[in-house]
C-alpha cells in the first residue's frame, strides 16, 4: 500500500538541486559581471524590486485558481498607487495604507462582482475595466479622459515602506500568511478546488459564489498591498490610457508563470519569491553586462520562461501506479 | 436485513425541460437492504440517485428516512442525514490531493484557528482506506494523471468517510478490475452486516444479480419492476429493462479461433517504465485479441504504448502491412488504426464539442479537399450517416456530447472509428458504462469489424467480455505476459482468474 508521503522525497531533492543551481548561478553572473554583482549594494537593488511584484503574482496565484484572468489588474494598481500617493502625501504613511489597500480591495471586489454576476468572460470583462481605470486615473490627474502621460509622486518621507528593510518585512510576512491561507485553510483548498473541478466542489457543497467573492476579497488585499509598496518604492506611478496599464502586470505574469512552471516541486506561494528573485537577477545582469532595457531585455525573458518551462516540465508525468 | 424501512421515496418527480426524467416514483429501502437500480441509458436512474443524494432538487413527492421527512438541499445535507454517493462521471479535483479530496467540503474539522492540519487530514484519510479495505493511492499527491481506478477509490473513501447508513454507487464496478471489483463487493457484504443500505446501479446484469438483495428495473423514468434477486435472471431483469426479449447473440456463439495468417501488427518486447515489461505479440487480420488481468497487471498501458501515447523504452510496434513502426498517435492515426481508451470523457471525447466535431475528428485527413480545406457537406454528411447508422439518440449533429447519455456518447466515441478504413482498432474497455441495449450492439460492431478483417484489441476489466469475444487471450500480472490461451483451449474463467491472482 503507498505511504502518505509519496513524492514528497523527490520534492526535496528537487528543491535543493534548484538551491544548488541558483547558488551556481549567482556565482557565474558574479564572474561575468567582475564582482558587481554579489555587491550588497547590487544585491539590495535587486531584493527591492522582487517584493511588489510577488504580491501580484500572489494575487494571480488565486485569481487563476479559481480560473479567471483578469486582465485589469495593471489599471487597479494605477488607481490604487495613486489614491495611495494623494492620501499619503496628505496624512502621512496611514494615508499611503489606506489609500492603496481600500482602493486595491474595492476595485477587485467590484471586478469579481462584475465577473461573477454578468457571466461575461473575465479576460474581456478585464480588458473593459482596465480602460476604465486608466481613464478615471488620467481623469482625476489632469481632469480630462484624453491620453497624456500623467504621473503621480509621493512625497519622499513616506516612502518609507518600499523600502528595505520594511519591503522585506512585507515580504517576508505575506510569505508566512499567503502560504497558510493558499495551502492550509478551507477557504484556500475551496478556491483551488473551483479551479480544478467546477462541478465536483458544487456536488461536495462548495459554495461558488461564496468562494469566488473570497477570491475578490483576497486578491484585492494582496493588489492593495502591491499599490502601497509600488508607490513607497518607485515613488510615482506613471499612466496613459489606451490599456498601457497592462504592461505593469506582464513581470509578475512572468513570475507566476515561472512558478507555475515548478509549483510540481515547490508549493507555488514559496515558488513565487524565488521566482521573482531569480527574474530580476537575471535582468540585474543584462543591465549590469550593457544590454538595452526593454524589447531585448523581454527577448531574453522569454527565452528564459521557456528554457525553465523545458526543465521544469521535465520527467513530469501524469499516471502512477 | 431487517424490516425496518430506512429510505421511502413517494410520488417523487423531476423534469428536465420536455423530459420527464423520474414519473412517480414510488421506492423503499430497507435498514441493511442491497438493492440494485437497473434500465437503459437515459432511463432516469442516475437521477433517482442524485435527488437522494441533494445533487438535484425534486419537482414534487415526498422523501422520508427514518420515517422522517427529508429534502435534502445540497450532497452536504444528505451527508449529515448520513447519505453519500459516489458518482458515475464527476470525479475528483485533479490539482488537490488525494488526501484533501476525500474531505473536501468538510476540510474544517481538521482546522485550529483556521488553519487545517494536513497532518492530521492525511491520517484520517488513511484511516478511512484502511477501515474499509480500499486500495490506498499516495495521499500527498495531487490526483491529476492517476489512474481512473485510483480516482474511484478515493471517491469511495470520500462517500464512506461521512459513515453513512445509505450508500449509492452510481456504476461504480464499471470503473475497476477484477480484484477492485471483488474488494468492492466484501465491502457492501460487510456494509450490509453492519446494517447499513446499499443502492447500487450497474449495466451489469449478472453481477447485479449476485450482489444485490433486490432490483428495481427503471424505463423512461419509471419503475417497471421490483424482483428479489434470488427469485429472478439476467434474462429476465433485461426483458423488463427493454420491455421486449433481446433477441441474437450477445457474444461469440462459435468456441474456435477464426482468423487470417496475415500479421497485422507485431509487437517485440515493448516495455513502459514501471507500467508494462518485455511485452510480446501479433494481431491478425480479423482476429479479436483479448487482455485480461488485475489493476496494476498493465493492460491498459498496452493499448497506451501500441497507440504511441507511451514512450517506450524498449522494444517495438510494428504494423506489418505497411512497414512502419508506431512511435507516437499521428504514426496510428495516419495508418489506419483506431483507438479506443477507457476514459471515454477525459481521454476520447472533446466533451463540450459536437456530436459531429466528434465524429469527423479522425476522419479530418480523409474529409479534406484540394486545397486542405474541409467542405461543411461532407463533414455533415459523414455526421449525419453515422448518427443514423449507430442510433445515437440526440436532437441533431449540432448537439453538444456532454448532454449525451453514457451509450451514446460511447456510439459516438467507438463508431467515429468505423468510418475510416481501418486495419487495426485497439479498444479499451468499450462498454464501460452502457446498458445492455448499447452493449449487445457494441459487440455487434466488434463482430462486423473482424467480419471485415480488421484486427482487433480488446482490453477489458470485464473478464466475460473477453472469453465471449477473442479468439486469444493474454493473460497478464505484474506488467508481463503470463499466459496464452486460445479459444479452443482451456477458455474458462477458473483457468484465466487462477493466472491472474
Amino acid at each position: 500500500m503507498p505511504s502518505i508521503k509519496g513524492g514528497k522525497q523527490k520534492n526535496w531533492l528537487f528543491t535543493l538541486l534548484l538551491i544548488a543551481a541558483i547558488a551556481v548561478i549567482l556565482f557565474v553572473f558574479n564572474i561575468i559581471s567582475d564582482g558587481v554583482f554579489l555587491e550588497k549594494s547590487n544585491l539590495k537593488v535587486i531584493i527591492s524590486h522582487v517584493v511588489y511584484p510577488c504580491f501580484i503574482a500572489w494575487g494571480f496565484c488565486f485569481l487563476f485558481a479559481c480560473g479567471y484572468t483578469d486582465m485589469s489588474i495593471g489599471g487597479v494598481v494605477v488607481l490604487g498607487s495613486f489614491a495611495s500617493c494623494i492620501l499619503g502625501n496628505q496624512i502621512g504613511i496611514p494615508g499611503v495604507i489606506i489609500g492603496g489597500l481600500l482602493t486595491g480591495l474595492a476595485l477587485i471586489f467590484v471586478n469579481f462582482l462584475v465577473f461573477t454576476y454578468t457571466g461575461i468572460p473575465s479576460w474581456i470583462a478585464g480588458i473593459s475595466l482596465a480602460l476604465i481605470y486608466e481613464a478615471v486615473a488620467v481623469f482625476l490627474k489632469v481632469g480630462k479622459t484624453t491620453g497624456p502621460l500623467v504621473n503621480t509622486a509621493l512625497n519622499r518621507e513616506y516612502r518609507l515602506l518600499g523600502q528595505l528593510p520594511w519591503s522585506l518585512v512585507f515580504l517576508f510576512a505575506g510569505l508566512v500568511v499567503i502560504y497558510f491561507l493558499y495551502n492550509r485553510t478551507t477557504i484556500g483548498l475551496n478556491i483551488r478546488a473551483l479551479g480544478g473541478n467546477k462541478e465536483v466542489s458544487k456536488a461536495l457543497g462548495i459554495n461558488v459564489n461564496k468562494t469566488l467573492l473570497a477570491v475578490g476579497l483576497i486578491s484585492g488585499i494582496l493588489i492593495g498591498i502591491a499599490c502601497i509598496l509600488q508607490q513607497s518604492y518607485a515613488g510615482q506611478t506613471t499612466v496613459k490610457t489606451g490599456l498601457t496599464s497592462i504592461n505593469m502586470i506582464f513581470q509578475p505574469l512572468a513570475i507566476y508563470l515561472l512558478a507555475q512552471i515548478i509549483q510540481k516541486q515547490i508549493n507555488i506561494v514559496i515558488a513565487v519569491p524565488i521566482c521573482s528573485f531569480i527574474l530580476y537577477a537575471v535582468f540585474n545582469i543584462l543591465t549590469i553586462m550593457g544590454v538595452p532595457s526593454g524589447t531585448l531585455q523581454e527577448a531574453f525573458l522569454g527565452v528564459f520562461i521557456v528554457i525553465f518551462g523545458i526543465i521544469g516540465q521535465r520527467k513530469v508525468k501524469g499516471v502512477i501506479k | 436485513m431487517n424490516n425496518e424501512v430506512i429510505l421511502e421515496i413517494r410520488n417523487l418527480n423531476k423534469r428536465f425541460g420536455p423530459t420527464h426524467a423520474n414519473k412517480n416514483i414510488n421506492f423503499t429501502l430497507k435498514r441493511g437492504e442491497i438493492r440494485g437500480l437497473i434500465g437503459e441509458n437515459g432511463s432516469g436512474k442516475s437521477t433517482l440517485l442524485s435527488q437522494i443524494a441533494g445533487i438535484q432538487r425534486y419537482d414534487s413527492g415526498e422523501m422520508y428516512v427514518n420515517g422522517e421527512a427529508y429534502e435534502p438541499h445540497s450532497p452536504l445535507d444528505a451527508n449529515k442525514h448520513k447519505i453519500s454517493m459516489v458518482m458515475q462521471e464527476l470525479g475528483v479535483v485533479g490539482n488537490l490531493s488525494a488526501g484533501v479530496n476525500v474531505f473536501l467540503g468538510r476540510t474544517g474539522q481538521f482546522s485550529k484557528f483556521g488553519i487545517i492540519s494536513m497532518k492530521k487530514m492525511n491520517r484520517a484519510a488513511q484511516e478511512q482506506f484502511k477501515k474499509w479495505n480500499l486500495s490506498m493511492p499516495p495521499l500527498n499527491q495531487q490526483t491529476d494523471g492517476m489512474m481512473i481506478e485510483s480516482r474511484k477509490m478515493i471517491e469511495l473513501a470520500r462517500a464512506l468517510s461521512v459513515d453513512p447508513d445509505i450508500i449509492l454507487l452510481d456504476e461504480v464496478t464499471q470503473s475497476l478490475s477484477l480484484n477492485n471489483r471483488r474488494q468492492l463487493y466484501e465491502l457492501i457484504n460487510r456494509l450490509k452486516e453492519m446494517g447499513r443500505s446499499v443502492i447500487v446501479i450497474t449495466h451489469d446484469i449478472e453481477e447485479m444479480v449476485e450482489i444485490t438483495d433486490s432490483i428495481t428495473v427503471l424505463r423512461d423514468g419509471e419503475i417497471v419492476g421490483e424482483v428479489k434477486s434470488s427469485e429472478t435472471t439476467p434474462d429476465e431483469i433485461r426483458m423488463m429493462m427493454v420491455g421486449r426479449e433481446i433477441n441474437g447473440d450477445y457474444y461469440r456463439a462459435d468456441m474456435t479461433p477464426d482468423y487470417s495468417d496475415e500479421v497485422v501488427l507485431d509487437v517485440k518486447n515493448i516495455s513502459v517504465p514501471h507500467e508494462i515489461s518485455d511485452v510480446s505479440f501479433q494481431v491478425h487480420a480479423g482476429e479479436i485479441l483479448g487482455f485480461c488481468g488485475l489493476s496494476d497487471s498493465g493492460i491498459h498501458s498496452v493499448g497506451k504504448a501500441v497507440y504511441g501515447l507511451s514512450k517506450l523504452s524498449a522494444g517495438s510496434v510494428e504494423l506489418k502491412y505497411n512497414g512502419l513502426s508506431i512511435k507516437k498517435p499521428t504514426d496510428a492515426l495516419r495508418n489506419n488504426v483506431g483507438y479506443v481508451p477507457k476514459d471515454r470523457d477525459n481521454e476520447a471525447l472533446m466533451i463540450h464539442a459536437s456530436i459531429k466535431d466528434n465524429f469527423c475528428l479522425p476522419s479530418l485527413g480523409e474529409l479534406e479537399g484540394k486545397v486542405w480545406l474541409l467542405n461543411p457537406a461532407k463533414l455533415n454528411k459523414l455526421s449525419n450517416e453515422m448518427t443514423e447508422s449507430l442510433s445515437v439518440k440526440c436532437t441533431g449533429i449540432k448537439q453538444t456530447m456532454d448532454a449525451l447519455s453514457g451509450g451514446n456518447k460511447q456510439k459516438v466515441n467507438f463508431g467515429r472509428w468505423l468510418a475510416k478504413d481501418l486495419k487495426l482498432l485497439i479498444l479499451d474497455c468499450p462498454t464501460r458504462g452502457v446498458d445492455v441495449g448499447v452493449k449487445a450492439y457494441i459487440y455487434q460492431l466488434i463482430k462486423e469489424a473482424k467480419a471485415k478483417n480488421i484486427a482487433t484489441i480488446l482490453i477489458s476489466d470485464e473478464l466475460t467480455e473477453v472469453l465471449g469475444m477473442a479468439d486469444r487471450l493474454l493473460v497478464m500480472k505484474d506488467g508481463h505476459v503470463t499466459r496464452e490461451i486460445r479459444r479452443d483451449e482451456d477458455f474458462t474463467e477458473q483457468s484465466v482468474i487462477g493466472v491472474m491472482i
